[in-house]
């Protein structure tokens, strides 16, 4: 008779998830499903707000990436204004935001995934956690702690330290950047570094170690989104969206972000909270795309910057040839990525107009209709609005990066757990797998729980036999 | 002194309200307050550097406005299962394991009446609790009389 086994709840992720395989007669993975089993609703009880409230209000989604959804709100709200905000203000907003990446990435690769990486899937359970790696890895987890302190004083350094930080607005930033705040912020990034390309040096030789979870760990192809530069350079805020199939090929390329629903559609399960979205011309459920580190390097011809070139050419080894499959290089994406991003914050700190004055385009309200797009750590975040006459919202659309790797993810967690689940003998570490395929994407279930429409939800009574007795249904 | 909280989530806010409060008021030398979302990781190497610290933050399950003072003990059986929120004696651990040393901690609660999303303003009862939390950070502060301190 068939069983379905359940992982609930998911640790080591942000948010609340639950993971159930379906068995077959013989003990074999039939099916692998993720569900998030939060609701917030934040699209809803945005509608009749001003539309000037929603940075602060959508930065409240997340506790870990709040800066994203403020650069991505603001950006829609830029252009519901229809302005061009000044070059120095762009710079500034680029800053914060790659301060995020590297204090977001720091807390994954060595918070949530390196128990796993460098305790190992089959250790004890109860030591194969934060304070394990503490004990026998001191040093570097003193290092992931300092990265997150670097992020975080860069943020707070730039937008001050309120609950509700206000220093990117509509428009553009509140005030300018002062020199002695530059200084500040110029004299922690070479520290940084250095914690970045030693952990990257050390990360480089676990890698070996990891050559058949890396053929099992969301392997399978799909396409790859992210926004790059006009160039075609690694890009975090703003550019065009670029779709590269597994085989290297480009298969959307420039598209302006304000098009996204072009390329991309929505679709709902009623066994989860989370959206599905996918390439729209492939239709769903085959239109299955990931998002975020492994996606951008994937798709940048270069990253622009010293080390993270030479982390890139590096990244691209790989694999044989075509863009790196594996969702377990995730973890490698996220280390080149801090190095880019603290390379790219001095050069951006050492431009001549960086402490320039003219940091706001002020004006009103001059469309109905606002999109902001932005590569938040995990990846692309769309912020999309509209507003009545007054400047009240009347919708709003929010996909986040874990929105967008959701067909992606149950691929994944389905390939892993065919792999090494059997369901006649059940261990630990293969479950702790399942778990660790889907820590690979980094997801952040708190911003990835949303509504789409009427939310479909489904109830079933099993017996203990696994018979449905009884059933509800709201469509 | 480090108030934790949602703004938005009604009187889950009153741990960084108050932060925000004392933060306004004359404070004694060498203080240094807070207002976070939540508790993460890199507040540890903060911690391990202060000699105490008070954390501020929203109860439920209580009497709506019930204000209660308990001393903490690093605990390293309260790792979370994800890194959006630390519980307070999970990073006192994280301290002590990393850097050898905790300081001494105590947390302050008020127990809220409504914890709904999109709510950015505190119910009655926390709005007066409030008032009683600050009075209780200044007992705790050695400008009052100490209260009673609960091992938690």
């Amino acid at each position: 008779m068939s069983r379905i086994l359940t992982i609930d709840p998911v640790t080591r992720i942000e948010g609340h998830a639950r993971i159930t395989l379906q068995l077959g007669d013989a003990g074999e993975v039939t099916d692998a499903r993720f569900h998030l089993t939060q609701f917030r609703g934040f699209e809803k009880f945005c509608e009749g707000r001003p539309y000037r409230e929603m940075p602060a209000l959508t930065a409240r989604t997340c506790g870990i990436c709040p800066v994203s959804h403020i650069v991505a709100s603001n950006k829609a709200c830029d252009d519901l204004l229809s302005v061009t905000v000044p070059p120095t203000a762009e710079k500034l907003r680029r800053l914060m935001n790659l301060a995020q990446i590297v204090q977001s990435h720091a807390l994954s690769f060595f918070h949530l995934s390196s128990p796993d990486l460098l305790l190992g899937w089959d250790a004890d359970v109860g030591s194969r956690n934060i304070f394990g790696v503490m004990r026998q890895h001191p040093e570097l987890a003193k290092d992931g702690i300092r990265l997150r302190q670097i992020g975080q004083t860069i943020i707070e350094t730039l937008g001050g330290k309120k609950i509700h930080p206000t220093w990117v607005v509509p428009g553009g930033v509140s005030e300018p950047l002062s020199a002695a705040k530059r200084d500040s912020i110029l004299a922690l990034l070479p520290e940084g570094l250095d914690i970045a390309k030693r952990s990257y040096a050390f990360y480089k030789t676990l890698v070996p170690r990891f050559t058949e979870e890396a053929t099992h760990f969301g392997a399978a192809p799909t396409l790859f989104l992210s926004l790059v530069s006009p160039r075609g350079h690694l890009e975090h805020y703003d550019g065009v969206l670029r779709i590269k199939d597994a085989n290297g090929r480009i298969v959307e390329d420039q598209v302006p972000p304000g098009e996204y629903t072009r390329i991309v559609g929505e679709a709902a399960e009623d066994w989860s909270y989370m959206k599905f979205p996918y390439y729209r011309p492939m239709g769903y459920p085959a239109g299955a795309y990931r998002v975020g580190p492994l996606a951008r390097l994937n798709n940048a011809d270069a990253c622009g910057t010293p080390y993270a070139d030479v982390a890139l050419a590096e990244f691209r080894m790989l694999q044989e040839q075509g863009p790196v499959t594996s969702s377990f290089h995730y973890h490698y994406a996220r280390l080149v990525e801090i190095i880019y991003a603290i390379e790219m914050m001095d050069r951006l700190l050492k431009e001549p107009d960086i402490l320039g004055t003219r940091v706001r385009a002020r004006a009103r309200s001059n469309r109905d209709e606002g999109i902001g797009v932005a590569e938040a750590p995990r990846g692309t975040l769309m912020h999309h609005y509209r507003i009545d006459e007054d400047g009240l919202i009347t919708w709003i659309n929010l996909i986040t990066a874990t929105g967008h790797n959701n067909l992606a993810m149950n691929q994944s967690i389905r390939q892993l757990a065919q792999a090494y689940v059997d369901g006649n003998r059940l261990q630990e570490g293969m479950l702790n797998r399942v778990e660790a395929v889907i820590r690979c994407y980094d997801p952040c279930l708190s911003c990835a729980s949303h509504a789409f429409g009427a939310m479909p939800l489904l109830v079933e009574l099993r017996n203990a036999g696994g018979q449905v007795v009884d059933r509800l249904c709201r469509d | 002194m480090i108030g934790y909280g949602s703004p938005i989530r009604g009187d889950d806010a009153i741990g960084p309200l108050a932060a925000e409060a004392l933060a306004a008021q004359p404070l004694p030398p060498g203080l240094t307050v807070l207002a976070r979302h939540v508790l993460t990781a890199e507040l540890a190497e903060d911690l391990a550097a202060v000699d105490r610290v008070i954390f501020l933050d929203a109860e439920s399950g209580a009497t709506a406005g019930t204000v209660r003072v308990r001393e903490l003990q690093a605990d390293a059986s309260r790792v979370s299962t994800m890194a959006h929120f630390h519980d307070p004696r999970e990073l006192l651990a994280w301290c002590e394991t990393l850097y050898g040393r905790a300081p001494r901690a105590w947390l302050v609660t008020a127990a809220g009446a409504s914890f709904d999303y999109a709510h950015c303003r505190l119910s009655p009862a926390a709005d007066t609790a409030l008032a009683i939390m600050l009075a209780q950070v200044r007992q705790l502060l050695g400008e009052g009389p100490a209260p009673a301190a609960r091992r938690g």
